[in-house]
């Protein structure tokens, strides 16, 4: 009887294990990690604010992909990833962020010469996600969840260059030479040349023995897994043809070096002439936009490509998106320089949606509020003037062909600083009412605002990698004096169409910088244009460090385009002060040094904004 | 895998439910394996202490000149003359298995499992030598002292490699007094396997500590309560960290500067572990069918510790804070006393650091590296059953594993499991021939690139397996020496996603193992 019973228990027992094992057999991933359905995200680039992060940098939200990292050395990994992105999405939020702009999501050779690929620009497989930032599923959730609340993502890339995934073997010894004696120049018999990284060589770089030079030199792809600098993929990139192979810039000015050389720290460059290989980054790239949705691209290094490979980098792009349901693809480009009118021409008709508006980042944002409190080196407001007088001319006035509906001198990309440069409060010595004053101009000019990661908690790193401190060491608090005036900026932007859309026409520039009544003092107004015929919008900023200026000079006063005797209340300043103008619709205001105003028509005021 | 897993389950239901039908064969003696030997000592004579120093000689390991390749000699120690009043002896007693095969492609035969405990048709060798000194002081009260080394392959005729893996698998003394059992030392300590996943699903401790246990006996049944406690700090910088730190002053004056390897970070796991074990015997002798019901459960501790990765950078610590961990689980087994015919059951659950193999660290963590968030479930079964010329062994599996890392798509994240079957034919007495096939499966949390769905890597295993048993017919006898030949055939995802491309296993969908092998046991603390 007693071992009927136990018969009995054997189903029994199994039964209450199976209850008991709920996970069993339920393995999944989320949804948020599947492929995803591509959409349109975005209505008006401009109603945009851009921020940009470096993944690594930004938070660390999964302590398991920590490979390599080592915390303080910024050279180095800091262990920031995908995860630490999704998780701060409300940080994000509070700050009035709409879009984020992450570094290179491809693998990379990890490590070069004791510096880390922390940054993603030294991609070395452009099918494979970096690992250090997790994996596809979780680079899927994390837009997904910025989907979710209406954020938008953009993502870097680079057409350029690979990482340094091969060597020069001069010496044609088959392996890699810290040093070779001797370029192969007659002329030049004792220079010390690293096979690595070889300076410029026009025709290429060459071997050579003792006997003399022999030919272009073998380019052999490294093989080593321990830091993944491995033959570059997919396809033609393994091969050495998809290579200029003419050694690293040396004078950047000179245009067959720009486009033809290796990139500083020997990533090479890439014969984007070829076909084969324009198709190749075409189709790299378009994978991750239909494997993930983004809604944009950031491009690296545009001005080291030939020009006629962006129209056909960016049609064939938008093309295949559009196709799938994807509009409005925002693409920007990157090209370090002060050239308004060669940054300009990368968005000519048929080119690019947009360039980062690094002449605006030179001449206005470093010359004239950086420097606010140096006498000697401040500029005057009339340097803003004179620039953006040039920018349907530069930039052009057409949209392009299925891009993102907007003319490209109206979709600049304004920055005050990035990765690639000293931070605003590093050249400023700190100074943080003048960067609140930058960011002032940032947030209501005509274009796409975008805000370095990190500007909110006052960073202050000089040049890179000083400049890419770690975010989350802070404890990410959202409320700082920056930050609230970032979000209060962006509050201002989302509630007055006119400062997104609204066309832009300067009211008052100045040369002066000294004690005159309008040194420092900037206004522009944007109104009408895009943004509707009432729309209005009266931006005044005094970039003078030292004094309280006025929108006067000797017997002149700022002339409104705005009806005469209209009541402006400044939605800047917390109490909200009125000013009105004249019955000639002059407006003179008195504005403190480094501060702002920005000036809204009495009945267009959204409370709560 | 929802299939994969309904029907994993539905066969352990039909295989479990088939059981009571086995009641009806004759009576035969209780399986060697499957049950766990009551914590009491042999009963032996009596002994006097001062025969231990002679055990000295056989846990010396062997020469290993290639001209003297005899290992343990076990007589020995038991060739010394008696002590007086002493009535103690020595045993000696093994577990091995020696396998060599190719993989008919001008390779080694080898394993190819994906799960954590696939089948073992295709496992490498292993060894096991076994001492023991026995002792009866007094009627009430006995001793043992047992040493076991293992060998790990490969072995010196295979690699030439004179160095040999030995581990000290078991270094105990235990003793009885009447019902009662006390232990210490380092010993594998552990329940009931499945033979042919070569698995301890329930308990498997492998710890330095102690235990006691006490046996109640109700008419014919017996129940025994067995607790334990150990620890154990592997070598891992999970656990252990020595790095160089200058030496004091004190010592540089008189030998220079210099540095000394300083432990910074030491953190045993502490396992403490309850197990309660009834049997249920039948009150008629004549039967020799039986019902086993266990209990059992284990808490874990870690205490905090720091870390240095050297490799990076060594003025970089991480903390490592304290970190528990519980289990429990049941098993019942029947078996019918005819020949080695029965079946076990198993389930357990664990969570935080009690999920994870003693003998393995964590690889992945909750943000604050803890194991906070782990979590093992699990569903086994063995059986034997053998009629006639027929046998038939099983194994299989259900698990699921869940780590702490809050990703939800790790390759810690799975579900896996395996249903094994071994078919054979007893031809006479000393003869027979085995048939395996089996279908593993492991899915993760993670995409498969291919499919753009959870990546399932699976594999079939078919094998046929001839063999001599000197000691007779049967599932358990040993020795057996084996001629073995398995199939396995991978799936892509295992075959693009397991393994590096420069594998073997990565450019073939199907692996072939050939080999010889021999397999025995006899006389041994852990196998008897």
């Amino acid at each position: 009887m007693r071992m009927k019973h136990a018969h009995c228990a054997f189903p029994l027992l199994l039964a209450c294990a199976a209850a008991a094992t709920p996970e069993a057999g339920c393995v999944q991933v989320p949804a948020d990690g599947q492929q995803p359905e591509l959409a349109t995200h975005v209505q008006d680039w401009r109603d945009e604010v851009i921020y940009q992060l470096i993944v690594d940098r930004f938070s660390d939200g999964d302590v398991n992909n920590d490979f390599n990292v080592e915390p303080g050395s910024l050279g180095q990994y800091q262990g920031g990833d995908w995860q630490g992105v999704e998780d701060h999405l409300d940080y994000l939020q509070a700050l009035g962020v709409t879009t984020l702009w992450i570094s290179p999501i491809v693998q990379n050779v990890d490590s070069d010469a004791d510096i880390d690929a922390y940054h993603g620009y030294w991609q070395q497989d452009l099918t494979q996600v970096n690992p250090h930032f997790g994996d596809l599923a979780a680079l899927r959730s994390m837009v997904a969840h910025a989907h979710d609340r209406g954020m938008k993502v953009v993502l870097d890339i680079v057409c350029n260059h690979m990482g340094q995934v091969f060597f020069y073997d001069i010496n044609r010894n088959g392996r890699p030479d810290d040093y070779v004696n001797g370029s192969g120049n007659p002329d030049d018999p004792v220079l010390q040349v690293s096979e690595y990284d070889p300076p410029w060589q026009a025709g290429g770089v060459l071997s050579f023995s003792q006997e003399g030079q022999s030919g272009r030199a073998p380019i052999l792809f490294f093989d080593d897994p321990s830091i993944n600098r491995l033959p570059p993929q997919p396809g033609i990139l393994a091969t050495a043809a998809a290579y200029h192979g003419f050694g690293h810039i040396e004078n950047f000015d000179d245009v067959e070096q720009r486009t033809l050389g290796d990139f500083t720290g020997g990533l090479k460059d890439l014969a984007t002439e070829l076909p084969e290989v324009r198709a190749t980054l075409v189709d790299s790239f378009a994978k991750w936009v239909e494997k993930v949705d983004f809604d944009g691209y950031r491009i690296d290094t545009i001005k080291h490509v030939e020009s006629d490979f962006w129209p056909v980098f960016a049609g064939n792009t938008r093309t295949r998106l559009a196709a799938e349901g994807k509009n409005d693809f925002l693409m920007f480009g990157e090209a370090f320089d002060g050239n308004d009118q060669l940054i300009g021409s990368y968005t000519m008709p048929g080119s690019l949606d947009s360039v980062f508006y690094f002449s605006q980042a030179f001449i206005v944002y470093q010359n004239v509020f950086e420097n606010a409190h140096d006498p000697a080196s401040a500029q005057g407001t009339d340097q803003i003037e004179n620039l953006w007088n040039l920018k349907q001319t530069d930039f052009g006035t057409t949209p392009q062909d299925n891009g993102i509906g907007i003319p490209p001198y109206k979709a600049l990309v304004n920055f005050i600083d990035n990765h690639d440069v000293p931070r605003f409060l590093f050249n400023s010595n700190g100074d943080v009412a003048a960067l609140r004053n930058a960011l002032t101009l940032l947030f209501t000019e005509d274009g796409i605002p975008d805000l370095y990661y990190g500007t909110e908690q006052e960073f202050s790193g000089g040049n890179d990698p000083a400049n890419r401190e770690v975010l989350w060491t802070t404890g990410m608090p959202t409320t700082g004096d920056t930050f609230a005036h970032i979000a209060n900026l962006a509050g201002i932007r989302r509630a007055y169409v006119a400062l997104r859309r609204g066309d832009t026409k300067v009211v008052w520039s100045s040369p002066h910088v000294g004690q005159e009544d309008d040194a420092g003092i900037f206004a522009f107004e944007r109104a009408g244009g895009d943004a509707g015929a009432n729309a209005y919008a009266l931006v005044v900023l005094n970039t003078n460090g030292f004094k309280t200026s006025s929108t006067s000079n000797g017997g002149s006063v700022l002339q409104t385009s705005a009806p005469p005797g209209t009541t402006f209340v400044d939605v800047l300043d917390p109490a909200q002060a009125t000013y009105a103008s004249d019955g000639s619709a002059n407006l003179q205001v008195n504005v403190p040094a480094q501060k702002a105003m920005i000036l809204v028509p009495q009945g267009q005021v959204v409370q709560g904004s | 895998m929802r299939n994969l897993l309904l029907c994993g389950a539905a066969a352990l239901i039909l295989l479990t439910l088939s059981v009571p039908a086995l009641a009806d064969e004759p009576p035969a003696p209780p399986p060697p394996a499957p049950l766990a030997p009551a914590p009491v000592a042999p009963m032996v004579p009596p002994a006097a202490p001062t025969a231990m120093p002679a055990t000295a000689s056989p846990a010396t390991p062997a020469p290993m000149a290639p001209s003297t390749p005899a290992p343990v000699a076990p007589s020995t120690p038991i060739a010394l003359p008696p002590i007086p009043g002493d009535t103690g002896h020595f045993e000696f007693g093994s577990y091995g298995r020696v396998v060599t095969a190719s993989d008919l492609q001008g390779g080694t035969g080898r394993d190819a499992n994906v799960i954590a405990h696939g089948d073992r048709i295709d496992e490498d060798s292993y060894a096991e030598l076994e001492l023991r000194r026995e002792d009866r002081f007094t009627p009430s009260i006995t001793t043992k002292v047992v040493w076991t080394l293992g060998f790990f392959p490969p072995f010196f005729h295979f690699s030439g490699d004179q160095a040999q893996a030995i581990a000290i698998r078991n270094l105990y003394a235990q003793a009885s007094y009447d019902d009662l059992t006390l232990w210490v030392g380092s010993r594998m300590y552990r329940g009931d396997d499945i033979y042919l996943l070569d698995w301890w699903p329930l308990d498997n401790q492998n710890t330095v500590g102690g235990g006691v246990g006490y046996r109640f006996r109700w008419r014919s049944d017996e129940t025994d309560v067995a607790a334990h406690v150990g620890m154990q700090r592997l070598d891992s910088t999970y656990q252990y960290e020595q790095i160089p730190a200058p030496i004091p002053n004190f010592l540089a004056g008189q030998t220079g500067p210099g540095a000394e390897n300083v432990t910074t970070l030491d953190r045993p796991r502490t396992i403490e572990t309850l197990k309660l074990t009834h049997l249920f015997k039948h009150p008629n002798d004549q039967l020799k069918d039986g019902f086993k019901v266990v209990v059992y459960g284990e808490a874990q501790e870690i205490s905090a510790g720091v870390y240095t990765d050297t490799t990076v950078n060594p003025n970089v610590q991480y903390g490592l804070p304290a970190d528990t961990g519980w289990l429990a689980g049941t098993e019942v087994a029947y078996w019918t006393g005819q020949r080695d015919t029965f079946v076990q059951l198993f389930f357990r659950h664990a969570e935080g650091i009690a999920a994870y193999d003693p003998l393995a660290v964590p690889l992945t963590f909750a943000n604050d590296r803890t194991t906070r968030g782990s979590k093992e479930t699990l569903l086994a079964l063995g059986a034997n059953y053998e009629l006639g010329a027929f046998g038939l062994l099983v194994g299989g599996y259900l698990r699921s594993f869940r780590d702490g890392d809050p990703s939800p798509t790790t390759s810690q994240k799975y579900d896996e499991g395996i249903l094994a079957v071994r078919p054979q034919i007893f031809v006479g007495q000393h003869w027979g021939v085995a048939l395996e096939g089996a279908f593993e499966a492991r899915r993760f949390a993670m995409l498969d690139p291919n499919t753009d769905q959870p990546l399932v890597a699976s594999e079939w295993r078919g094998g046929v397996m001839p063999y001599f048993s000197p000691s007779g017919r049967g599932s358990y006898k040993r020795p057996q020496l084996r001629i073995i030949y398995a199939v396995t055939a991978r799936n892509d995802a295992t075959r693009e996603q397991l393994y590096p491309a420069a594998d073997v296993f990565s450019q073939r969908s199907v692996s072939h193992f050939l080999g010889l092998g021999a397999e025995w046991w006899f006389n041994s603390s852990s196998y008897p």
